[in-house]
């Protein structure tokens, strides 16, 4: 059996938690965000016939009040960056995350999802920001906690670039 | 290797000599000399080294010797780790080619082996079993019986929890840089979380606690504490091995803890340090887990012998023989019935037993044989317990054909009927008229073989019939005399018929006649005169009979004066009839011819 060590990283209130309710196995209650910082889940995707456990650390968002662990990136074979489409520093927040994990750990392969596509008439994307995305090329998903758009497709795509 | 090493570097040096050898042939000359043989020592070696087939035969010939002096190292572990592979490699193969081979070298001690393992699991089974019924038996049992419903556990599970000193529940083996599962062994019985979650959980809390205490990479937390539960902490290189243990562990379970981690990393160095995400070879790793599954229980739990297990099975004989022993006594009770009924008139038992929880009785039954429930209630069965199943018959037992005789031949009131041997027999009083067709009546009275009439045969009955009107009849004379007047003739002219009827009845049953003549007087006169006159008149009544043809020898004349007076003697009236003749008529067997 294969398993994978993925990171969910992102700002503070990008819908981290939310992205990935709905869709795990979990055991432990959100609590121990706050206080240990992270929460295990645990997602089995089905890859190439065959099943692929997917063990999500959920970091706590980072922000002024609060510094994520980093340690708790050690061993992930990928990770996926969370963005909020309707707060456009939090994307900022995920170009610094994405350096700052490739100077520490080196190129670990992830997907960028921004979130709440749900409310795509808030969104603060300037076309600035777009090009710079466009720029980066990164595999990039818009996805809905609230609807479940492109969740499933989002662990997938990360699978797909983890397993050669 | 050094060797090879070394000729390596050897031969080159050489092939330049032999190439600058055309110069100077003195100093190759020379060299050869000092140098050959060296040089053919290490070819010999050379060869020695690169033929593969030199190489077998070289480690061949010490192999055992070798692994025999590795034994006596000690570092028996170590080798037995290293062959097991290629054993289990080896033994697979075996079985595949051929599982008759295999099979037949461990017959002879598969059969001890199995043995042992039943003897095992029944003793664990007792062992369970007895600490169980100690345990329900007691005040602290129904105390647990009520923390097994409280919590929603198994009353086993509670035993067991209270029971024990320590039980390492759950093994964990973590991959320490990704926080992934490798392995998971976990206690029977025991719930169990999912060990990739775990194991993600404790390596966060792991690095959660290095970082805020800034401790080393080496470091780490050994011990976790959460209620009843500890959970032991044992860090190698590359993976982790954390124990859930219930209860109190002794230090000693470090240690195998620490041996297992150091064996797995052994083994697995490799694919540990490589490991990223496959499993697969860390399969046989959960068995290498069990062995830190240890457990004890409290002393003396499993020490009290097996006295409620003893208890409980003498209980459950005493309550299986008791049953039986209840079930044979009903039993009993039945087969008493039976004999009982057997003994009944009008009943035949054909068979008998129980069929649907109910006894049953099969058989015949007379009409006017008693009612077979009666004798159930009066052996004080339940009679709804009872179930009957009659055929019909007539009875051929006299008591039934008694009963039938007296049913259907409905004889006079003071007649009674008594059947013995199949014959009825008769007595009291029946009239002539009832006796009249009886023998026809009494054969169609199924089972009546016949009438013994015995005294009511009908000539008996005309004997008798003549014999009472005969001695019904008497003869008056008037006072002082013996003379007949007419009238007195003419009645004794109208007895002739009886007399007549009488002596042929008496002949027909074979007996002789005697009429006796007897002449009465009254008390008046004197005795001796009274005497002499009943005597005549006897004689008077005797003479005239005989005139009219009764034969002599049938009639005897004796005068009793007053001494067997026909009324008393004190009305005139009643002295009237004591001047008279009276007749007495008996008979006695005559010789058959």
């Amino acid at each position: 059996m294969i398993q994978k060590k993925i990171c969910m990283l992102g700002s503070f209130a990008v819908g981290k938690t939310s992205l990935i309710r709905r869709f795990v196995e979990s055991i432990y209650s959100e609590a121990y965000h706050t206080t240990v910082g992270v929460k295990i889940d645990k997602r089995v995707v089905r890859y190439n016939d065959s099943d692929v456990t997917l063990v999500l650390w959920d970091l706590y968002g980072e922000d002024e009040f609060q510094k994520m662990r980093w340690s708790y990136l050690r061993g992930a074979a990928g990770y996926l960056l969370v963005a909020d489409g309707t707060r456009c520093n939090t994307l900022e927040k995920a170009f610094q995350l994405e350096q700052r994990i490739r100077e520490e750990f080196g190129e670990i392969p992830f997907i960028l999802v921004i979130n709440k596509a749900d409310l795509v008439q808030d969104w603060e994307l300037d076309p600035a920001m777009e090009s710079q995305l466009t720029a980066r090329n990164w595999t990039i998903l818009r996805s809905s906690a609230k609807t479940g758009e492109n969740v499933d497709e989002a662990f997938l795509q990360l699978t797909r670039k983890m397993l050669p | 290797m050094t060797m090879a090493d070394a000729s390596t570097k050897r031969v080159p040096q050489d092939q330049p000599g032999d190439s600058s050898a055309n110069g100077t042939g003195s100093l190759e000359e020379l060299r050869h000399l000092i140098l050959a043989p060296e040089q053919e020592a290490l070819e010999r070696l050379h060869h020695r080294v690169a033929n593969p087939r030199a190489r077998t035969e070289d480690v061949s010939s010490v192999v055992a010797e070798a692994i025999q002096l590795r034994r006596e190292q000690g570092g028996s572990d170590a080798l037995s780790e290293a062959l097991a592979p290629t054993i289990e490699t080896a033994v697979r193969e075996s079985v595949r080619k051929d599982p008759s081979t295999l099979a037949d070298a461990l017959f002879p001690v598969m059969g001890p082996a199995i043995r042992r393992s039943i003897l095992e699991t029944l003793r664990s089974f007792l062992d369970s079993f007895n600490q169980i019924m100690d345990q329900s038996l007691s005040v602290q049992g129904l105390k647990w019986r009520l923390e097994a419903l409280r919590t929603g556990r198994t009353f086993t599970e509670v035993v067991l929890l209270h029971s024990l000193v320590f039980r390492v529940e759950q093994v964990f083996l973590i991959h320490k840089k990704t926080g992934l599962s490798l392995g998971h062994a976990v206690a029977p019985s025991v719930a169990m979380q999912d060990p990739s979650l775990v194991s993600g959980m404790l390596s966060a809390i792991q690095d959660f606690v290095r970082d805020s205490f800034h401790s080393g990479p080496g470091e780490g937390i050994e011990r976790l504490n959460v209620g009843d539960l500890d959970v032991w902490v044992e860090a190698g290189p590359y993976a982790i091995l954390a124990c859930v243990i219930r209860g109190i562990a002794p230090r000693a379970l470090r240690d195998t803890m620490a041996e297992v981690l150091e064996s797995i990393h052994r083994e697995h160095s490799v694919h540990l340090d490589r490991f990223t995400g496959d499993t697969a070879p860390f399969s046989a790793v959960n068995q290498q887990l069990s062995r830190c599954l240890e457990y004890k229980y409290k002393e003396g739990a499993n020490h009290k012998g097996y006295g409620y297990a003893w208890a409980a099975a003498g209980l459950l004989l005493l309550l299986v023989g008791g049953i039986l022993g209840w079930r044979w006594w009903q039993y009993q009770r039945w087969n008493n019935l039976v004999d009982t009924l057997r003994e009944q008139p009008g009943l035949v038992i054909t068979s008998f037993g129980r069929e649907h929880g109910r006894f049953s009785i099969r058989g015949l039954r007379d009409p006017l044989a008693p009612d077979p429930r009666q004798f159930v209630t009066q052996a004080g069965l339940d009679p709804a317990k009872s179930e009957f199943h009659w055929g019909a018959y007539y009875a051929l037992d006299d008591a039934i054909l008694q009963q039938r005789a007296t049913q259907l031949l409905a004889p006079p009131q003071d007649v009674t009927l008594n059947v013995k041997d199949g014959i009825l027999h008769l007595a009291g009083q029946p009239s002539a008229a009832w006796l009249k067709d009886l023998g026809t009546r009494a054969l169609l009275v199924p089972g009546l073989r016949s009438v013994d009439f015995g005294r009511f045969t009908p000539e008996q009955m005309a004997f008798e019939q003549a014999k009472s009107e005969v001695q019904g009849v008497i003869v008056k004379f008037p006072v002082g005399t013996a003379a007949l007047s007419s009238a007195e003739r003419s009645n004794l002219r109208n007895l002739i018929p009886r007399l007549t009827s009488l002596q042929n009845s008496a002949a027909a049953l074979h007996q002789n006649l005697r009429v006796e003549v007897v002449g009465h007087s009254d008390v008046t006169g004197a005795e001796g005169t009274n005497q002499s006159l009943s005597q005549r008149r006897a004689d008077r009544v005797a003479w005239e009979l005989i005139q009219l043809g009764i034969p002599d020898d049938v009639l005897h004349a004796r005068g009793v004066a007053s001494a067997e007076p026909v009324r008393s003697d004190d009305t005139e009236e009643n002295r009237q009839f004591n001047r008279s003749a009276t007749f007495f008529v008996s008979s006695s067997p005559s010789p058959q011819p």
